[in-house]
């Protein structure tokens, strides 16, 4: 793909927060420490469902070393939720008031002197409670006269979201081929190597400062301010290095706000630090979900219809389960064109952890079901997989109904090229026994363009300083939880401004001082969003500089300036030049000392309801399977992806290496071993996921595309790489054995089972 | 999750480790790579006053052959350096091969063989294989040492016949006879990176008639303690291998296992994958065997 990209654009620049995390010197929330500093420790339920009749804290605050113990009943009982837009969607409260939901709901919470104290504490509350009856799968849930999780809803379903275009029941009776499956997926964790800290200082008037391990500084801040009661600007959320996220550190948390509360309470600074017990045990996950799914084909292999009925175990609480509820309908069509379409989405409460946003949010769930499907048809109809794929493949141009125009495509390609690349037509030829391919297809946003938490401000804004001595500073609310925004961010100011990026300084992730505001690290938004609103900034600069060199030079206005190679000058004679440096420093004369500073902002308009701008791709999973022991071995994965224009190769490859490993542990190795609503596995001896050892071989095959909407053409590559590794992985097993999974994970005793090997 | 507060003790010699360990026998534990009683004590599973490290010992840390003793492993070698030892490779693959499998990179640095043993976990990767050589363990306590086979070494699930105040000095294995063989295969269903859900180790010779002789099979994590499979043994011993043989050795050695249900793998599975890397066990063992018959009737 050729542009006008300047050169910095696709280079390989290393991660700039490398050296300081491999040598150890980075600091994470949990290494902070200040004068006086207390450590909180919160109690939790027991019990996945019970009514609590009476907490004594008494004993507990009689221990020496404690400074603080709170209940429900002493916080302001302000519910929360990142549903801005439905009040009714916010469900939670930081420490449960009437009754405990899920085996860890947050019931009290301790300020002692040091954490041995603050857990003996803990021991020494009393909670006596009434145990209820509780639900544990969504079938359960929504049985008639279940009990309800919450009790002023009618019902456990939380949230419904429909779909529907198209003459569905015509389109079904046109097609030559139905069939109709049903799907299970299973919960799986983040597993992000960082559990989460907070750290809470209070300030003079009752403000508060606040380090967190989160992937979405602005609505912790908006969320802890409303559930403090206190106005929104007396929350400063700080920057401070974050081990991952993955979607599991979006929201606001119960330790944030009893660090804050406690540390407004005591006069001093509180933190809490999870483990990875409390990580695996009672942490957010990826929904569990079953899903129904009917699709019509004429016999020629074209899409017709596809009936998409889904029910996703959301846990105790909403959390991120309305967007997922709302995605994974949008995913259940997204990459093909489809006529008719119907889908009925349920998001549902039962007495479990709380499910939430993870790495494709709705979206690996929605292609394994779509996916799976469509190999299945393909064999039916005698059509090559990859074949079928093309045929009804998204273009350029196509319309996603309700949705938006894919305004970038590189679909075809990608599985032209994987199909090439793998050598799918020969190995498919020559089929060795215990031996598979299998392909899966993605697509995923660049970010979501609906605004459910209601901000008032951009989606992305930042703003840009220049100095006279040839550096930029650049100033945003993104933050890098290890996805590498801060060198990415960082190489497309560069880019634009024609500096180097060892010129370019950055603020990041800190609410007071950087502009409102970022919407966080979440649905592959922040190279599209933040990037766009650094190049509205970089505009505003250039506008600044630009007439210093039409006055420099006498420049006749039909004369374009390039910033290049920190040096401004004129395209068509590069030799009426000025460097970077000096060109500021006239303009700052020209403007009487008036710094030179501009503000960037980005908000999607006329972009559909979703997301502004698609990525797609393709994949090809080989395995080999020991037939008696039925051990899958994945031999390799190709992947062949659209993202735009690629802004840093390596990064995009850390992105696809990352997501082969957790789409592995999605298909092959991760679950929950669950004991109605108690998780038994809590350590990573327990719960598998794939290591280093692990990781097969890869081949990334990038398809350039140019999206008009992103900054240098670029759209996402962070989310859409974790989708299709189940549906591939799949496939090829079934290829290698016979064995269709339709209910996640795939395990060796499932494949021996069904192969009748197993008693 | 209150790291419990212990006393490190770090003795110059043998016999001052000897006598910490008699002097805090109300609450010692002896430390040596660290790797399971570590994590131990940080989620407070275990709780100790007396840690009595080993590493300080001198003249523990060795592993040599020699074709008369055998194999002899320092009561504080590392599961590495055992992996490494060219005899080790070349004379028992089967320990080489557990020794360099398990666990990771830094925890075969650190971890011990005696470790491995003396934690007596049902899973543990040298218990299979040595059990297939016929090892030896040398305890030695205040009053002096004393030998016990590896097969009456296991009491339960993290016991052994190990009294207080005893320490691990060495492992010794004998050589092997000649024309013989020996492999340990391990398997996870779920990560490369795993305590192993089933573990089977061989190890036979062939008689000068081409017939089976001195032959050990021994299983890890399906059963309460690494275990031999002595009817198999038996079948297997005096016979002329064939594949229907050990087809029906296999299918003993699944018998004879006592697995369980866990999150690692169902009891079913474990049965089953006994038989499986039984029978591909003695395979690999016999291929072994009888290259070196006929390398060394060659020679004859
Ligand atoms: C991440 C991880 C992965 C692991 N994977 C595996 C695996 O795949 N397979 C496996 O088998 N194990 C595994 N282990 C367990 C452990 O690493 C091994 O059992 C190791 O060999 C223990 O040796 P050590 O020297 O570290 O023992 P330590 O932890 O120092 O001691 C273990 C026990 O043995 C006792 N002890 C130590 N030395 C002596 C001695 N000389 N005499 C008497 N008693 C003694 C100690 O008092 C203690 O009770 C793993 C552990 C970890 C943390």
């Amino acid at each position: 793909m050729k542009t006008n990209n300047p050169q910095l654009i696709g280079q390989s620049i290393p991660r700039i927060d490398g050296p300081h995390k491999v040598t150890g010197r980075a600091i994470y929330t949990d290494d902070l420490k200040l004068p006086g500093m207390l450590y909180g420790k919160l109690l939790r339920s027991p019990y996945a469902h019970a009514r609590i009749k009476r907490i004594d804290v008494s004993k507990a605050r009689a221990l020496p070393g404690v400074k603080d113990v709170i209940i429900g009943a002493d916080t302001p009982q302000i519910k929360y939720g990142n549903w801005r837009l439905v009040p009714e969607s916010q469900d939670e409260l930081p420490l449960a008031v009437d009754k405990v939901r899920f085996i860890g709901d947050e019931v009290a919470a301790v300020a002692a002197i040091d954490p041995e104290t603050a857990e003996r504490a803990c021991e020494l509350i009393e909670v006596e409670y009434e145990e209820l009856p509780a639900v544990f799968s969504v079938e359960d849930a929504c049985a008639e006269g279940a009990p309800l999780v919450h009790d002023i809803s009618k019902g456990n379903v939380s949230l419904v979201r429909k779909i529907s275009y198209g003459d569905l029941e015509g389109m079904f009776q046109k097609a030559d081929y139905v069939r109709e499956d049903t799907f299970r997926v299973h919960a799986v964790q983040h597993a992000y190597l960082e559990p989460c800290a907070s750290l809470a200082e209070p300030d003079e008037g009752g403000r508060i400062t606040l380090w967190t391990s989160t992937q979405t500084p602005y609505l912790v801040q908006c969320l802890l301010a409303s559930t403090l009661g206190i106005p929104e600007n007396h929350v400063r959320v700080m920057k401070v290095m974050v081990g991952g996220g993955f979607g599991g550190k979006m929201e606001l948390r119960p330790w944030e706000f009893c660090a804050a509360f406690m540390a407004r309470r005591t006069g001093k600074p509180v933190k809490f630090t999870l483990t990875r017990v409390d990580e695996l045990a009672f942490g957010r996950r990826r929904h569990g979900m079953t899903l129904y799914s009917k699709v019509g084909l004429s016999k020629d292999g074209k899409l017709l219809a596809k009936d998409f009925q889904v029910m996703l175990d959301g846990g105790a609480y909403n959390a991120m389960g309305p967007t997922a509820t709302f995605l994974c309908g949008t995913f259940g069509n997204m990459a093909y064109r489809l006529p008719a379409y119907r889908y009925f989405g349920r998001h549902v409460y039962t007495n479990k952890p709380p499910a939430s946003a993870m790495r494709g949010f709705g979206a690996p769930q929605a292609y394994f079901a779509m996916e799976s499907q469509l190999n299945q048809a393909a064999l039916d109809l005698g059509i090559d997989p990859i074949d079928l794929r093309i045929i009804n493949a998204m273009e350029e141009g196509d319309v996603i109904p309700e949705v938006a125009t894919v305004s970038s495509c590189g679909f075809k390609q990608c599985l032209e090229k994987v199909r090439a690349a793998s050598g799918w037509d020969e190995k498919r030829k020559n089929k060795k026994p215990g031996h598979g391919l299998g392909i899966s297809a993605f697509s995923f946003i660049s970010g979501g363009v609906f605004n459910w938490f209601n901000t008032k401000y951009n989606f992305s804004s930042v703003e840009v300083r220049v100095y006279d001595d040839g550096t930029a500073h650049l100033f945003s609310m993104a933050c890098d939880i290890g996805q590498g925004t801060d060198t990415v961010l960082r190489q497309i100011l560069a880019a634009d401004l024609g500096i180097g990026i060892d010129k370019v300084r950055l603020t990041s992730m800190d609410t007071s001082n950087t502009p409102k505001a970022d919407l966080g690290s979440w649905g592959s938004r922040v190279t599209l969003m933040n990037g766009n609103a650094i190049l509205d900034a970089c505009r505003k600069i250039k506008d600044m500089l630009i007439p210093v060199m039409f006055t420099q030079f006498d420049l006749n206005q039909i004369q374009d300036i390039a910033f290049e190679d920190d040096h401004l000058f004129v395209r068509s004679n590069p030799k009426k030049r000025l460097s970077f440096a000096e060109c500021v420093y006239k303009a700052l004369r020209g403007r009487r000392g008036e710094p030179l500073s501009a503000h960037g902002f980005y908000t999607p308009r006329n972009r559909g309801l979703v997301s502004p701008a698609f990525s797609f791709g393709a994949q090809v999973a080989e395995v080999s399977v020991d037939e008696q022991t039925g051990l899958v071995k994945v031999d390799n994965i190709y992947t062949a992806h659209d993202c735009g224009v690629t802004i840093n190769k390596r990064a995009v490859e850390g992105q696809l290496e990352g997501a082969i490993q957790m789409g592995l542990g999605y298909a092959l190795h991760e679950q929950f071993a669950m004991q109605g609503g108690r998780t038994l596995n809590t350590s990573f001896l327990d719960y598998k996921m794939p290591t280093a050892q692990d990781m097969p071989p890869s081949v990334s095959l990038e398809v350039e595309t140019y999206e008009p909407e992103g900054p240098f053409g670029a759209k996402e590559a962070g989310e859409g790489l974790a989708i299709p590794t189940a549906a591939s992985v799949g496939h090829a097993v079934y290829e290698a054995t016979g064995y269709r999974c339709q209910d996640l994970p795939i395990t060796p005793e499932k494949i021996l089972r069904a192969l009748g090997k197993l008693k | 999750m209150a790291t419990s507060h212990f006393a490190l003790h770090q003795p110059q010699s043998l016999s001052q480790a000897l006598d910490l360990l008699e002097m805090h026998r109300a609450s010692v534990r002896l430390l040596a790579g660290g790797t399971d009683l570590v994590p131990k004590l940080k989620v407070g599973a275990l709780k100790v006053a007396n840690l009595v490290s080993l590493q300080g010992v001198p003249g523990l840390g060795a592993v040599a052959f020699d074709e008369g003793q055998g194999l002899v492993i320092g009561g504080t070698a590392r599961l590495a350096q055992v992996a490494a030892l060219p005899e080790v490779k070349r004379l028992y693959p089967g320990l080489a091969h557990a020794c360099s499998v398990m666990a990771t990179t830094q925890i075969r640095n650190m971890g011990t063989v005696a470790g491995n043993l003396a934690n007596a976990a049902p899973s543990a990767d040298t218990a299979a294989p040595l059990l297939a050589y016929d090892a030896r363990v040398t305890a030695t306590n205040k009053k002096g040492s004393r030998d016990i086979p590896l097969a009456q070494f296991f009491a339960g699930p993290g016991l052994s016949v190990l009294e207080p105040g005893e320490i691990i000095t060495a492992i010794t294995v004998p050589p092997p006879p000649p024309k013989s063989g020996s492999a340990y295969q391990r398997l996870s269903a779920r990560s490369q990176v795993d305590i192993c859900a089933v573990g089977v180790a061989a190890s036979l010779s062939l008689d000068g008639q081409g017939r089976l002789a001195h032959c050990r099979l021994a299983c890890a994590s399906v059963a309460p303690t690494p275990l031999r499979c002595l009817e198999a043994e038996e079948m297997l011993s005096g016979q002329a291998p064939g594949d229907d043989l050990l087809d029906r050795a296999a299918q003993a050695a699944a018998a004879a296992a006592k697995p369980i249900d866990d999150m690692r793998a169902s009891a079913a599975y474990r049965r089953q994958m006994v038989e499986v890397l039984s029978r591909r066990v003695l395979a690999t063992c016999l291929a072994q065997a009888a290259s070196l018959a006929q390398a060394q009737g060659g020679a004859a």
